[in-house]
């Protein structure tokens, strides 16, 4: 075991915060909280990815997430003026319990892979050892040699779900 | 299997706690996805578990010492957005017709 | 040179714009039923002279072209020591598969020319016949465009420089025939006639289409250059068991098409289409396409004697079989009919024993006396009001003289009188058979000519003299067919008299023309010489025996004077002194019965069972049950759709674990 060092002290922090807001989010009734908890949430996850060398993703995840994703879906709950769940309660308890026994066998099954897998070896030296710290530049390139395709099917589809979601909340169909 | 390949820097923190903390925060994504109620909570759940996921893949790529694993969070992040933009039209299309977004009340596709 | 393809061509030509116009203007009459023509009326004028302009004209310019191409090629190979070689003309490629292509090519030599002169011609003057006799139909405009569509087909099948393009045109006369044999197709005898002929020749073409596949895998190409291998084959003395195999085929093919003892029963039935289609597909030209088959393959069969023996007998028996049922019928077509089913056994009986010159000579000299016979019986049943029972006849000849001079000609000429051509035919055939020493044969075709003599001279008394029997109002209003009828008769009978001039032996002093020229063509395994001497006794023989047969019809129905019932008193007796034997003749030797007893009525027992039992109860059952256990368990998993995306996500997830547990623990 590594000893107590600082990175991890944030690693231990940042995952409380992550974990004890998603449960947050799970828990509560009203919509808006619920992203509210799950932007904290996505705050601790960052913090994760700096951790794991990852400062890019870790602005994306701030960035796009937290900052664009999230603002849709509290535009969307003012939108439609949604309050707490209905007060009548939920008239499917099997539902509910198995629910919750599934989920927790799941992550159960699923915590317990991952542990065991051994790592993938690399098979091909698709992006090389990374250059701790400013591995911004290397991620570029690669965006733009090995995965230049996906990179521009990706903007095609997002301008395809753009016009889809125009299409949809338009207030008639013709 | 808790380690980094050969050649890779070691990590100060142990990588098989970051796969806990990655399997845990799916799985309570997937008991939020189950017994949620509300249609946006169920996908704000679901957001959730892909983000467990994304934790997934950088503890790999941070493993493998490769850029690999970061590539695809960032496109999954990309998709995501695509993802939330035409999900939330939809949502907003079921609330026109339906003036609720209860998923069990809106149990159209049966006998 | 002209072009060949044109020939065929013209009258596919003449079949759409015959067709189109046809079946434009019966919709047009259709939708205007109400109006003043009731159904059944004939065309109006101008339609018919259009029909009619098209059917001939197109059938007529396809002879002129053949005449233009033909009669250089056989003055030019007549000339030639050796005879030309055979014009080959290559359309297009049909079909290729790797090194094998089928080309549509068109080959003219002396076989195709023979054919080719009498099918063009004798189908012009019938074309021509037709209008006369078709033109109160409301199918006019049908009528001809199908005897147009024959022609092409005939044509092609003439022409074709291969066997599968050949078998192409073998197929559409057969089509043409079944069209045209139900063209009465509102009367349940003529549609079950045409599909007896279909179905009959269906037996037959099975074998024929494995012949060409014979061929094939014995020669390795189905054009008729494998004529030419199987000649080097003759010289190196090799005769594999499979060439046995393909000429059997091959020959049950041409049974089936020129109605040969096993597959002859759709040939009589096949009179119920219209009398120039009896003359022009069921007696001049489309039953001896077998003929025509086998004397194109001649190469191939004379390696396989014994198949040529079996190609001998059969022809032979079918000659007699066929002449007996001859002479007992009473419907004036059937007669005919049954006289062209012996004549054809004629054929083979000649190619089978080596003599297919002679065959082919017989052939052409049949198709002009035969088409002459038929037009004529036509000519007597318009003038008779449809009748065609010869009982009720009699006594025609003043009434209709033309008609009867004509026919009395062909008769003659296929009763084998000196110096007409049925003589000359007939008897290269019976010299043939006698030469090649099958003298069994002989006496067979000899006794043949006999009983034709006879039963065609029979048929031409019981219509034309004696005493009117029957409607005397019908006889009284008999009157003489149109010109455009009796002038095809005219030349017909004059064709039936100096066709056979081409052969003349050498023992009359002649050179045997038609002979010389097939020699290029057909193969002749081994020339057998008689005495000249022999010869012409031989011919003072069938000349005898013809005669005997003339004279014994006039005697017994020469001045009938008896009632319908029994015309000939004398004939009446003598059928009743042979009793049961008479019966069985006069009921054609229960071949009709004989075939439903062995073959129809076992098979639609079985047929029923099928029906009923298998398919019914067990396929059926099959299929419901399983319909039954789908419904059932639809039913039951009905159930689990729910509507509730929730239970849908639950039980996706479920299914994950389950797959996530497996992959982990396996």
């Amino acid at each position: 075991m590594p000893a107590l060092t600082g990175q991890l002290v944030v690693f231990g922090f940042a995952s409380f915060v992550a974990i004890a807001f998603a449960l947050l989010m799970v828990v509560q009734k009203t919509p808006v909280r619920s992203v509210l908890s799950l932007v904290v949430t996505f705050f601790g996850l960052s913090v994760l990815a700096i951790l794991l060398a990852a400062p890019f993703i870790a602005a994306l995840q701030i960035f796009v997430y937290a900052g664009a994703i999230l603002v849709l879906f509290l535009f969307v709950i003012m939108l439609l003026n949604l309050k707490e769940e209905a007060a009548d309660k939920d008239d499917r308890p099997v539902q509910r319990t198995l629910g919750l026994l599934v989920a927790l066998g799941l992550g159960g099954l699923l915590a317990g892979a991952t542990l065991r897998a051994p790592v993938p070896p690399r098979g091909s030296p698709v992006g090389g050892p990374i250059p701790m710290p400013d591995e911004i530049p290397a991620l570029g390139r690669l965006l733009f040699s090995n995965y230049l395709l996906a990179f521009e099917v990706l903007s095609l589809l997002l301008l395809v779900a753009a016009v889809g979601a125009l299409l949809l909340s338009k207030r008639r169909f013709e | 299997m808790t380690g980094v390949l050969p050649g890779v820097a070691p990590m100060a923190v142990p990588a098989g706690a970051f796969l806990v903390v990655a399997t845990l925060l799916f799985a309570i994504g997937l008991a939020g996805a189950l017994l949620k109620r509300n249609a946006l909570s169920i996908f704000l759940s679901i957001e959730l578990m892909m983000n467990a996921v994304n934790l997934l893949f950088l503890t790999y790529a941070r493993m493998r010492g490769d850029l690999a694993g970061q590539m695809i969070v960032f496109f999954v992040i990309a998709v995501a957005a695509a993802e939330a933009a035409v999900g939330l039209a939809i949502f907003v299309a079921l609330f026109r017709a339906h003036r609720t977004v209860d998923v069990d009340k809106i149990a159209l596709l049966k006998w | 040179m002209n072009q060949l393809w044109l020939i065929p061509v013209l009258p596919l030509a003449g079949f759409l714009l015959n067709g189109l116009v046809a079946l434009v203007s019966s919709s047009a009459r259709a939708e205007s039923e109400s109006g003043a023509d009731q159904p059944g009326a004939p065309l109006p004028y101008a339609q018919r002279l259009f029909h009619g302009i098209v059917g001939v004209g197109s059938v007529g310019l396809a002879a002129v072209l053949s005449f233009a191409a033909l009669v250089p090629y056989v003055l030019g190979s007549m000339a030639a020591p050796e005879g030309l070689a055979p014009v080959v003309q290559t359309v297009y490629t049909w079909m290729a598969a790797g090194d094998y292509t089928v080309d549509v090519a068109f080959r003219l030599d002396a076989l195709s020319a023979l054919m080719l002169s009498f099918v063009t011609f004798v189908g012009t003057l019938i074309h021509v016949y037709s209008v006369g006799y078709m033109q109160k139909e409301e199918g006019y405009g049908r009528y001809f465009s199908y005897l147009n569509l024959f022609m092409f087909a005939m044509l092609t099948l003439v022409l074709a420089n291969s066997l599968p393009l050949l078998f192409v045109g073998w197929e559409g006369v057969g089509l043409c025939s079944y069209l045209l044999i139900g063209y009465y197709y509102d009367k349940d005898f003529c549609a079950a006639a045409g599909k007896k002929a279909f179905i009959a020749n269906r037996v037959g073409d099975f074998g024929m289409v494995l012949g060409i596949f014979g061929v094939f895998a014995l020669f390795g190409t189905a054009d008729f250059s494998f004529v030419e291998l199987a000649k080097r084959h003759v010289l190196a003395g090799n005769a594999p068991l499979g060439v046995y195999a393909v000429c059997l085929l091959l020959f049950l093919g041409a049974c089936g098409k020129s109605a040969q003892v096993p597959l002859f029963v759709w040939l009589p039935d096949a009179m119920a289409g219209p009398t120039p289609v009896s003359a022009l597909i069921h007696a001049a030209t489309m039953v001896t396409a077998g003929v025509y088959l086998v004397a194109r393959c001649s190469a191939l069969f004379v390696l396989a004697p014994d198949a040529l023996t079996l190609v001998a007998w059969i022809g032979a028996g079918t000659a007699i079989f066929a002449a007996t049922i001859g002479l007992a019928q009473n419907d004036i077509k059937k007669v005919l009919a049954y006289s062209t089913v012996s004549q054809l056994g004629y054929m083979f009986l000649a190619c089978g024993v080596g003599a297919f010159g002679a065959g082919m000579f017989h052939v052409f000299t049949h198709a002009f006396f035969k088409a002459c016979l038929f037009l004529g019986s036509g000519s007597v049943i318009m003038s008779m009001h449809h009748e065609q029972d010869m009982r009720k006849m009699g006594g025609l000849a003043a009434r209709i003289p033309q008609t009867f001079r004509t026919m009395l000609v062909a008769t003659l000429a296929i009763a084998g009188v000196f110096p007409l051509a049925g003589f000359f035919s007939k008897d290269m055939i019976l010299g043939s058979a006698a030469a090649s020493g099958h003298w069994a044969l002989y006496a067979v075709g000899l006794f043949t000519a006999g009983l034709t003599a006879f039963y065609m001279f029979r048929l031409v008394s019981m219509t034309f003299f004696g005493t009117a029997r029957g409607d005397a109002h019908a006889h009284e209003h008999a009157h003489e067919s149109p010109a455009t009828m009796t002038i095809p008769l005219w030349i017909l009978a004059a064709f039936s008299v100096v066709a056979g001039l081409l052969g003349v032996p050498a023992a009359l002093g002649g050179s045997d023309r038609i002979g010389r020229f097939l020699e290029a063509s057909v193969a002749h395994p081994e020339i057998h010489e008689m005495s000249h001497g022999l010869e012409i006794g031989l011919m003072l023989l069938s000349l005898g025996v013809a005669v005997t047969g003339l004279v014994w019809a006039w005697r017994w129905y020469g001045r009938a004077t008896g009632p319908v019932e029994a015309v000939s008193p004398q004939a009446h007796a003598f059928f009743e002194k042979t009793g049961s034997l008479g019966r069985l003749v006069a009921n054609k030797w229960n071949v009709d019965e004989g075939i439903e007893a062995l073959f129809l009525s076992p098979f639609r027992k079985i047929g029923t069972f099928l029906w009923r039992g298998f398919d019914a109860l067990f396929i059926d059952g099959i299929a419901n049950a399983s319909a039954f256990l789908v419904e059932l368990l639809g039913d039951l998993l009905r159930f689990f759709t729910t509507g509730h995306v929730r239970n849908y996500a639950l039980a996706f997830t479920l299914g994950f674990a389950a797959l996530v547990a497996y992959v982990w623990l396996r």
